[in-house]
């Protein structure tokens, strides 16, 4: 599901707002009678009117945020963790390969115990268990310096070369390829 | 370490959560500081907490002090608006004395920081 | 939440997204511009794609991100085209072509979510689901099944299987085919995957099929164990659960573990892994892809031997008492008595001796420590001659062809090695090329089973030198070949004139050596070696012993080469590590470390790559990762050292060696003629050659941890048993 949503959201956002707008808009033009309008508009001052203007608008800031202030993340967890940024491995009991192209990101590991009431598992760390899935590893990058987490990137393996396989030489007379048992 | 890359752009421009600028954000973080410095005697009253009013005071600056690196203004908004929940908060009642008290700490061990006791303490 | 494929989800895009995201699946094919003019287009759901000739309708679907649902087919296995899952429909055929065997022609157009394609697999799904047992909820395959999966995703909704005759479905004996690899017959698709493993990449021919039609089964033929260096594979192999893994039967299901990427330090190779942990326990180790590495392989002790790693454990400090005992006491004083003994001791008595698992962190850690107090002598069990260049070049103890290129020899002379049970997964590429390159191997030493065959040239080291001088007849065909690679076993380096050997054949392999192409090869049993000679570790113990020390550091030092016979009286011998083996039993004080799965840490494989392992559970009650003990430990001695963090550390390690932290890269090395001009003693003495592990009950324990582990005392006495047999 979270594939889905994460390629719509890269494609479908610009348009999406748009589509919504027009439609509505459609609605008040074909009718006669006057448009609605927001009481709390009518009735706003001017500076308020000004001031919401200028919220519609952009302000320019570092690239650079440290939302660590307002995450809260305990300062311990933010000072003290290394984050490690890759793309999941395939499952080796598994064929399927549509689900791991996209990054991750893990903590490093802190103590875990079964704990003893019910067998369960416990942590003692609280990051653990989250899950982020980012459709670049720049995106990824990009978050944990938000977080103000320190961070590496493992590098991925080298692709696979192409090689044609061919059925027919399980049967070649001269070759070690052929096949001895069925 | 390996595989850091520098960021590249270093400005981007953004929706405002509150203010529009660094002297609007620094003029509605000297309100809510204005705000809580008003408040405190009567915090101090009504949670009847072993606290005095200067103790309180000095507590209020460190708070404001630890964020005074900040320079993003949604962040500076984000920590305004929050500011302003925990004096609504803590003005209304709707806290008790213990939440109160938990600015200082009084409960909380201290983790050691040099790495030998980290190290004994198998700490990370 | 079962996942929509990503093509179909995104198909109402324009087709060349879908082209785009596959951008793993095989980078080299869709961006790579087309290198050779001979590519033939095909289309795969009308999107465009350029192929090799010969590339199958799968391989070709694959280069987009189509994946065709399959059982019989792996890429790592010759092509079967026996379960007929891969149907797929292709315009103006007659019939859905078996896209795992079918080469493509130039314009087809491949329809991979036809009506007709739907209806195809779901037949073949019917037909395996009617003779398939409905026992997922106590297979152990349950939650990572290929065919839970496929039924899933590409199978019908109902079903016509109504056993209105109470027949019952089909059920087939259980094998016993050893302690590693479960069967339960009955759950068998009959996809072949085991037995092609078993016969092409393996090299036993012990798998195979009897029967027809309903009737049929895998087995092997006799009763008999598959024992093998590489038997688990099958059970990744097995897209159901009929072959499962023994020691981790009902022990968990896959949505209830954590899964670390690690790599696997049981032998040099440094196999990629994945090590799936519950609760602080590590339930099983898995392969993780990597091409240059094990492609996706893993050594049965790199895989089972993980049980090992809850025995046998030092959990606690300790210190020997006047009497003779070791008991468990607290970390401080045990640092400070350790601290005293160090101060004790005058300069240069102080000797650090690493073992087969320490890692670059620790042994860096260990030499600074060392060299703030005055001592330089640190070095590594395994030994290595250092008469000549000795460890100063890379070359002269690295795998210089690397790994991966070993596949494209086509002449190979082993000397002194069983690459069979030092480096399975180094053997599997031979046998790879062996197969499908004509690959000619030869071999001095004892003749032993490598799954394939070669010549062999005998045990004699005479030998060696008939080779380099070329009277040899093996030595022309060296010399011939396009690709020659030698490669030298690291037991030979440790032999009396083992600085001959490593010249005689250096020199020679440097005659043969082509441009861009390095003859010369070392492989190593041991996953510290190559780390420990980069960060300037000598070889050998003799220095060490030589030197009289007053206080011994044992980094896992566990192969029993130090005894305290060995030692000077009033040596006190401190052993870090994480198992009471060889080491521990000799020591005074104790000092309880990580395994492998229990740091990150970083280890260098015998081709040179550096790779690191990550942490996937804590280390049990109060050990501690390596390097921090002896940082913690110098502090006490009062010579801290100046990092507190494992970053930190890294940076130190950087300054020494910069390739040992660009993990996952290999580091090329040269100077291979400056290391012959340096070498001198050219003198080889005709004695016999010999190598510790010649046949598979020598291979389950070598180190602490398979020393330690159930699973392998079961695998070596199954051998035994099975050695007894008549047949």
């Amino acid at each position: 599901m979270a594939t889905i949503t994460r390629i719509l959201a890269k494609d479908v956002s610009a348009f999406w707002p748009r589509a919504f707008f027009s439609t509505s808009n459609a609605v008040f033009t074909s009718s006669r009678e006057a448009p609605l309008k927001d009481p709390s508009a009518v009735i706003a001052k001017p500076e308020e009117v000004e001031q919401k203007k200028k919220l519609s608008g952009v302000i320019t800031v570092p690239t650079k945020v440290d939302i660590s202030p307002i995450t809260g993340v305990p300062e311990e967890h933010v000072k003290t963790r290394r984050v490690r940024i890759y793309m999941p491995a395939k499952n080796a009991m598994q064929s399927g390969t549509n689900n791991l192209n996209y990054w991750k990101i893990d903590f490093d590991n802190r103590e875990r115990w079964e704990n003893p009431l019910m067998g369960w598992c416990s942590t003692g760390d609280p990051l653990s268990n989250m899950q982020v899935e980012f459709n670049s590893k720049d995106e990824a990058i990009d978050f944990c310096e938000k977080n103000g987490w320190r961070w590496f990137v493992e590098s991925l393996p080298a692709p696979k070369k192409e090689k044609p396989k061919s059925y027919g030489i399980n049967f070649s007379f001269n070759k070690r390829t052929r096949v001895s048992t069925k | 370490m390996a595989g850091r890359e520098a960021v590249r752009k270093t400005v981007q421009q953004v929706r405002p959560i509150l203010s529009i600028d660094r002297d609007e954000a620094r003029k509605r973080v000297l309100n809510l500081y204005k705000a809580w410095y008003r408040q405190i005697p009567y915090i101090v009253m009504d949670y009847d907490i072993p606290m005095s009013v200067e103790q309180c005071r000095e507590k209020l600056r460190e708070e404001f002090m630890k964020h005074s690196n900040v320079s993003d203004i949604r962040v500076i908004d984000m920590l305004v608006i929050k500011g302003q929940m925990e004096l609504k908060e803590s003005v209304e009642i709707w806290k008790q004395k213990g939440h109160i008290m938990r600015y200082w700490k009084e409960t909380v061990e201290p983790k050691p920081t040099d790495f030998l006791s980290k190290f004994l303490n198998n700490q990370n | 939440m079962f996942r929509v494929p990503l093509a179909k989800a995104i198909s109402l895009g324009s087709p060349k997204r879908v082209a785009n995201i596959a951008v793993r699946a095989s980078a080299s094919a869709a961006s790579t511009p087309a290198k050779a003019p001979e590519r033939i287009e095909v289309f795969v759901d009308d999107i465009p794609v350029q192929v090799l000739p010969g590339t199958t309708v799968l391989q070709a679907a694959a280069m987009v991100g189509v994946e065709i649902p399959r059982f019989c087919y792996h890429e790592r296995l010759a092509v079967a085209g026996n379960c007929r899952m891969c149907l797929v429909e292709v315009e103006k055929s007659p019939k859905p072509v078996a896209a795992c065997a079918m080469p493509v022609m130039k314009g087809w157009r491949i329809k991979t979510n036809s009506d007709l394609t739907k209806k195809a697999r779901e037949g073949v799904m019917e037909f395996l689901l009617m003779n398939h047992p409905l026992d997922c909820p106590i297979c152990d395959q349950g939650g990572e099944c290929d065919l839970q999966d496929q039924a899933m995703a590409f199978g019908s909704d109902r079903s016509r299987f109504t056993d209105i005759n109470f027949t019952g479905k089909r059920a087939v004996e259980d094998k016993d085919i050893g302690p590693l690899v479960k069967t339960i017959m009955t759950r068998c698709i009959h996809c072949t995957r085991c037995i092609r493993f078993a016969s092409e990449i393996a090299g036993v021919d012990d798998l195979g099929t009897t029967g027809r039609g309903n009737d049929m089964q895998v087995g092997t033929y006799v009763e008999k164990l598959f024992l093998t260096e590489l038997s688990g594979n099958v059970i990744d192999l097995c897209p159901v659960g009929a072959l499962t893994n023994k020691p981790y039967s009902f022990v968990a299901r896959p949505w209830e573990i954590r899964k670390i990427d690690s790599i696997d330090v049981m032998d040099a190779i440094g196999s990629n892994i994945i090590v799936s942990t519950r609760t602080g326990e590590v339930l099983r180790i898995l392969p993780r892809e990597n091409e240059e590495v094990n492609e996706e392989w893993l050594a049965d002790k790199g895989r089972f031997a993980c049980d090992g790693l809850k025995r046998q454990r030092l959990i606690a400090p300790m210190l020997r008492t006047p009497s003779g005992e070791l008991q468990a006491v607290e970390w401080e004083s045990t640092l400070i008595a350790v601290a005293k003994a160090v101060r004790k001791a005058p300069k240069g008595s102080v000797v650090a001796i690493a073992g087969s698992m320490a890692d670059v962190e620790a042994m860096v850690a260990t030499k600074d420590l060392l060299n703030r107090i005055g001592s330089e002598i640190v070095c590594t069990e395994q030994s290595l001659p250092t008469q000549g260049s000795g460890s100063d070049l890379r070359s002269n103890y690295l795998l210089n062809s690397s790994i991966q290129a070993l596949e494209e020899a086509d002449v190979v002379l082993l000397v002194g090695t069983n690459p069979r049970y030092e480096a399975p997964l180094l053997n599997t590429r031979l046998r790879k090329s062996y197969v499908h390159n004509e690959l000619e191997l030869a071999l001095i030493g004892p003749k032993v089973d490598l799954s394939y065959k070669y010549q062999h040239l005998g045990d004699g080291a005479e030998l060696i030198n008939q080779i380099s001088t070329g009277t040899h007849p093996f030595a022309q065909k060296l010399k011939n070949a396009k690709k020659p690679a030698i490669i030298l076993g690291s037991e030979m380096l440790a032999r009396p004139d083992g600085a001959g050997i490593l010249a005689t054949l250096q020199s020679f392999a440097n005659k043969i050596s082509k441009p861009e192409w390095n003859a010369f090869n070392v492989l190593h049993q041991n996953a510290s070696q190559v780390g420990a000679l980069d960060v300037g570790y000598r070889p050998g113990v003799e220095t060490a012993l030589k030197a009289q020390p007053k206080v011994v550091f044992l980094l896992g030092a566990d192969a029993g080469i130090v005894t305290r016979e060995k030692l000077p009286k009033d040596c006190f011998v401190v052993y870090i590590g994480h198992h009471g083996d060889a080491g521990a039993t000799i020591a005074d004080a104790v000092l309880p470390g990580a395994a492998y799965t229990e740091k990150q840490a970083t280890y260098v494989n015998t081709e040179g790559r550096s790779q690191q392992t990550l942490c996937a559970v804590n280390p049990p009650g109060l050990a501690r990762e390596d390097w921090k003990i002896i940082r913690a430990l110098s502090e006490v001695v009062g010579e801290p050292l100046p990092y507190d963090t494992l970053d930190e550390l890294r940076e130190r390690v950087e300054d020494i060696a910069p390739h040992l932290v660009q993990h996952g890269k290999l580091e090329t090395n040269s100077f291979a003629t400056l290391a012959e001009q340096l070498a001198k003693d050219k003198k080889i003495d005709n004695s016999k050659i010999t190598v510790r592990q010649q046949t598979l009950k020598d291979y389950f324990m070598t180190d602490p941890i398979s020393r330690a582990s159930p699973t392998m005392a079961k695998c070596i006495a199954a051998v035994k048993k099975q050695e007894a047999k008549a047949h």
